[in-house]
């Protein structure tokens, strides 16, 4: 009795859930969703203080209007985003903008496509060099400045393309054109932007024994090999710094790597230690190498013979400088130039003696070697570039795309560097001996670099986004533990003068929307056309009499009970 | 080749649902007996709930879902007038229905002619939705059409429903 009870109510279930079933099939058969605006990637200007003064975009989240350049004069925009492409950028106009602290809604800048990694390839673009320095201005402008109003980088494609069209039909008519097309709504719904809590900056190195003879208790002389691999722009979750210091970090890897091979064998091992030192926190002042220098024991610090520190290799043409805090007169520095000048010579290179002094007192320290020369270890910067730069100036920022680096000009480079280290460890000074020759084992390989180039191009890197164990630097330390006996890693606290806010990249919503008065005007249009409806239904079926009646009040009642 | 087979599967399933409006008012005008309601009022009460019921069912979920967005698209008024359209259609619907049903002195000549619209008129969704995929048809011309016949339709039907009346022989 129970059993066909219970199978009677699972079968009543069941039927219900077919119809159910079947509802829902029908309705997903007759109905059709509709689908939402446009929708890019846009990555935010970074937000940062620095000594107390706030600097960079404010703010995150957007909800306005969009408008072009060409907005009536005199209009308001503090509710509106200006869409400027970088190809018509007026840049003092955005100076004029920014420094007279005129209300705006937002800005969003579109970049062409030679600037990201995917779609930059090899497209020759004429002018590439104009806009290259374009940005440039436009990123110091920005970095330097406080700006009350989110500020956007995204890569011009199709959509925004036409969108763009669009918007600047209608601010050019002055009023939008038709009432549908009342104007575009962008809408980018993030969070308030937060602090990044104790952003860390982490050193590796990789330490290469060299030969010590039976019965020498001494210590045997250090070279070390430098680069710092962070990086700091306007954006930073576009800052891949290709040539600052991307070229830098695959040198060094380069480098390691051929080193690796000689000093595997005991009888091609030099008399000399190779470090090789990968630093973080270089656009602030090379706080890491400062950090990672303080940590090594005096004993260790005092046995580097010379340091040589690498960076922005990748895009010069036949003219290296090499940057020293010591006089030239100095006989280190005389050997150590004059060792790269030999080598130099016969790969056709001019190599340049920059001399800058150091000042204590000034915590500015614009080039990597200054940090050791601190700490009285003899150094130098190899660099193509010639001047100094400035506070967070040239540290790879949005223009420093993978378009405008050469790798044969990182491949001459380490060429140039391992042939003249080797002359110096294995005492050939002088002598014209090809030890890294083309075609040979120990050749200099185009693909490694070629390959850890790209990789580099497509990894933002600024250090306060990148985590202790980032994949980015696990995989850094992996391929230097590849090349060397033993690899450290130290993590430190970026120094308390930088503060840091979070969100920095988001997805923009583009909408199209009706002006409010097209709205009234449709309600409008259907009131009427429902009040019309239905008084035509009343008349056809009860009489116009009816229809009259319904706006004439009821007969009082006093009449009656009078 | 599988376009065509998804494109009758959808036809298929359009004229199915076209059926159950035809047997749904069936039941509704037989069935259900209403003692104090003439059949005039009869035909207009199950067409009207009928429509409520579609427009409900087709029209109120992507209402709900789509029309929130900050996007304007005259694809909600337009969904509205075909609304209008569906609840003339249902109620003529209604009205052949319980002339082929429920009167049964009807003058031979007009029978065939009752049998043919409510056909026609049952078909309504198989036939706007050719329009729309086989023809290619724009949103705002398909509804054009809708409210079009849908007029012709009650235009036709309250002919044939004054025409069965008349003779009280």
């Amino acid at each position: 009795m129970a059993l066909s009870k219970n199978s009677g109510g699972h079968r009543g279930m069941q039927e219900s859930m077919y119809s159910v079933i079947a509802l829902v099939f029908i309705l997903v058969a007759c109905v059709e969703l509709c689908d939402a605006a446009a929708a890019i990637d846009v990555y935010r200007l970074i937000q940062y203080d620095m000594s107390g003064s706030a600097y960079g975009s404010r703010f995150a989240a957007l909800n306005h209007h969009a408008a072009s350049l060409h907005f009536p004069p005199g209009a308001d925009l503090s509710r509106a985003v200006l869409i400027i492409p970088l190809r018509e950028l007026n840049i003092t106009f955005v100076r004029e903008y920014i420094n007279q602290k005129k209300p705006l809604g937002g800005l969003l800048f579109l970049l062409p496509d030679i600037f990201s990694f995917e779609n930059g390839g090899n497209k020759q673009v004429h002018e590439k060099e104009q806009l290259k320095n374009l940005l440039a201005e436009l990123e110091q402008l920005l970095i330097h400045a406080n700006i009350p109003y989110p500020v956007y980088f995204a890569f011009e494609n199709d959509e925004i393309d036409t969108v763009l069209a669009d918007i600047k039909k209608n601010d050019a008519i002055g009023q939008p054109a038709t009432a549908t097309t009342g104007g575009y709504k962008l809408v980018i719904p993030t969070p308030e932007p937060k602090k990044v809590a104790s952003p860390t900056i982490t050193n590796i190195q990789g330490w290469l024994s060299g030969l010590k003879a039976d019965g020498d208790t001494n210590q045997l002389p250090t070279i070390a090999i430098v680069a710092s691999y962070d990086t700091f722009g306007a954006a930073p979750a576009l800052s891949v710094g290709s040539d600052s210091n991307g070229s830098g970090v695959v040198a060094l890897l380069e480098i390691a790597r051929l080193f690796s091979l000689l000093y595997s064998n005991p009888k091609t091992r030099g008399r000399y230690n190779l470090l090789f030192g990968l630093t973080s926190g270089g656009p602030y002042n090379y706080n890491g190498t400062q950090k990672w220098l303080r940590s090594f024991d005096q004993r260790l610090r005092e046995s580097i013979d010379y340091a040589i520190c690498l960076n922005s290799i990748g895009s010069w043409d036949n003219e290296l400088w090499i940057h020293v805090s010591k006089p030239p007169e100095n006989a280190y520095i005389k050997q150590i130039f004059e060792g790269f000048s030999n080598v130099a010579e016969e790969m056709d290179i001019k190599v340049g003696l920059k001399h800058k002094k150091i000042n204590i007192s000034n915590p500015r320290v614009a080039r990597e070697h200054e940090q050791f020369s601190r700490l009285r270890v003899t150094a130098a910067t190899l660099s193509e570039i010639s001047t100094a730069p400035e506070l967070l100036q040239g540290t790879g920022g949005l223009y420093d795309s993978r378009q405008f680096v050469n790798e044969t000009a990182i491949t001459r480079v380490v060429k140039l560097v391992a042939e003249s280290l080797a002359r110096h460890i294995y005492g050939h000074q002088g002598k014209n001996v090809q030890i890294f020759a083309d075609g040979g084992s120990l050749a200099v390989n185009p693909a490694y670099i070629q390959s850890w180039l790209d990789l580099l191009s497509q990894t933002p890197r600024v250090a306060p986004f990148l985590s202790k164990n980032d994949p980015f630097v696990m995989a850094l330390k992996k391929e230097l533990a590849d090349h060397t006996d033993e690899v450290n890693m130290q993590h430190e606290v970026l120094e308390g003068v930088f503060t840091f806010y979070d969100s920095t990249s988001a997805r923009l919503n583009i909408y199209q929307v009706a002006s409010v008065t097209f709205d009234l005007l449709l309600l409008l249009v259907l009131g009427s056309y429902l009040i019309v409806l239905f008084s035509f239904l009343v008349i056809t079926t009860r009489g116009l009499d009816d229809l009259i009646s319904l706006f004439r009040r009821p007969p009082s009642r006093k009449v009656k009970t009078a | 080749m599988e376009k065509f087979v998804g494109y009758t599967f959808q036809e298929l399933l359009k004229a199915l649902i076209g059926f159950i409006d035809v047997a749904g008012l069936y039941l509704a005008l037989t069935q259900l007996t209403h003692r104090n309601i003439s059949q005039n009022h009869k035909f207009q009460a199950v067409g009207l709930g009928w429509a409520l019921a579609d427009s409900v069912l087709h029209r109120l979920a992507p209402l709900w879902v789509g029309a929130r967005g900050l996007e304007f698209t005259w694809d909600y008024i337009l969904q509205g007038l075909e609304a209008n359209a569906n609840l003339v259609l249902s109620i003529s619907l209604a009205a052949l229905g319980s002339l082929i049903w429920l009167r049964k002195n009807k003058p031979k000549t007009l029978i065939p002619i009752i049998y043919a619209c409510a056909g026609i008129v049952a078909t309504m969704p198989s036939i706007t939705s050719y329009l729309r995929r086989g023809l290619g048809w724009h949103f705002p011309k398909v509804v054009g059409f809708e409210l079009f016949t849908s007029l012709v339709m009650a235009f036709i039907s309250w002919q044939l429903f004054s025409a069965c009346q008349r003779p009280y022989v």
